[in-house]
């Protein structure tokens, strides 16, 4: 089953945030648990990671890009275990 | 609260510390409290030529570096004091004020009354003299302060200001503030007296502080994270994928000079020199013995010379193209 990965909120004071790295590739085998991304915000850098296992099939933000909560940022295809 | 005494004022191997740290999960906080020689640090998604001076950062020998944490660019030299608190994340919500709260209480017990702006700077009389970032790491928080004592503002001003008619590139800016030394409003004569103040009235704050001491195999950990990553100028300058830089300076007497540059992860991929000056100076030999060179005035000099050895520019010169291409 595909699953919208969406960027979660993170801050109490603001929404927006920096789309710094990424930490999986398409194709990549993800466990619950494994960083999937790193953001900055409020001169603060935060990993992300992911709350299912699956393989990363699309990542949808750009490196650099801006991105704010609740965007969609990457697809999984969960894998059942 | 563990406090780790150090000496090192080379901001690389206090960020490695920092690091290697949260690596060993005590489970308590950690604080560090340091100097360092004249150094810039950039943020973690910050670009180099977009914040720093680095024709005059290496004409004054000045440091650069990157933390992994984020936010602007800050100037740090033997006036300067920076703390870090390594503490285990309570939570993944972004949170600066269990840092914060504690810096105000033994700010408050020195008897200067300090603000928290929005940006999670400490202020004095709307002036900026504390900036804060974080970064996470194996469950812990990392957090820096910096702590602007008797730092020297004007060097500060000037490795921070880059002179660009356009620059692209994705990145954190910079928000440049005005600032003050604590030395303005404090009695005390120099950054170690104020340090040591900071940390008396700082414990019995967190109920008195138990100080640890690497041993000599935990130093030598600490040595390879630094080597590995902070020291490593891939780290400091190789983050950014791409930079386009467009600037022009009148050289009295020499005349207009225009450059349009691209850096590519920290090499040289791109070069177009123009104007009216006077030169049999062959673009394309400039070109090509620049391009796929580290963008550094360290790694661009030594080819200027050699270039305009051979063919001098009228009333230009190499000190002046090292400060139109870094400065």
């Amino acid at each position: 089953m595909e699953k919208e990965l969406k960027m979660p909120k993170l801050s109490p004071k603001s929404d927006d945030y920096f789309f710094g790295s990424w930490e999986k590739q398409v194709g990549d085998e993800v466990k619950k648990g494994d960083i999937l991304f790193e953001v900055e915000s409020e001169k603060v850098i935060s990993e992300v990671p992911s709350d299912y296992n699956g393989v990363l099939k699309e990542q949808r933000v750009e490196e650099g890009n801006p991105i704010s909560a609740g965007d969609v940022v990457a697809v999984l295809e969960v894998s059942d275990s | 609260m563990f406090y780790l005494p150090t000496n090192s004022t080379d901001a690389t191997e206090l960020f490695a510390l920092e690091e290697w740290i949260a690596n060993q999960a005590w489970g308590e906080t950690t604080l560090l409290l340091w100097s360092t020689a004249p150094t810039i640090m950039i943020g973690k998604y910050q670009d180099a030529l977009a914040e720093v001076n680095l024709a005059l950062a290496d004409q004054y020998h000045l440091a650069v570096t990157r933390r992994k944490s984020g936010g602007g660019t800050i100037y740090t030299d033997p006036g300067s004091l920076q703390y870090s608190l390594i503490a285990p994340k309570a939570s993944q919500t972004i949170d600066f004020s269990r840092f914060l709260n504690l810096i105000c209480k033994v700010f408050r017990q020195i008897g200067v009354p300090v603000e928290c702006s929005d940006r999670n700077d400490l202020l004095i009389k709307g002036r900026k003299f504390s900036g804060n970032a974080q970064y996470n790491l194996n469950g812990y928080v990392i957090h820096h302060g910096s702590l602007l004592f008797d730092t020297d503002l004007d060097t500060m001003a000037a490795a921070l200001q880059v002179d660009q008619l356009k620059l692209i590139s994705k990145h954190i800016s910079s928000v440049h503030q005005r600032v003050i030394n604590l030395k303005e409003v404090l009695p005390y004569p120099d950054t170690e007296t104020f340090k040591q103040q900071f940390l008396k009235e700082l414990n019995p704050l967190v109920g008195g502080l138990q100080v640890r001491h690497l041993t000599t195999t935990q130093k030598v950990e600490v040595a390879q994270i630094r080597t590995a990553t902070f020291a490593n100028s891939a780290f400091i300058y190789d983050r950014v994928p791409t930079t386009l830089i467009t600037k022009k300076r009148y050289f009295p007497g020499g005349g207009l000079v225009k450059l349009s540059i691209a850096v590519e992860h920290g090499v040289l991929s791109d070069l177009k020199i123009s104007g009216d000056f006077f030169s049999n100076l062959d673009p394309y030999q400039l070109t090509s013995a620049l391009l796929g060179r580290p963008f550094r005035p360290e790694q661009i000099r030594p080819q200027l010379e050699a270039i305009l050895e051979k063919t001098p520019i009228y009333h230009i010169q190499v000190d002046d193209l090292i400060n139109l291409l870094f400065g």
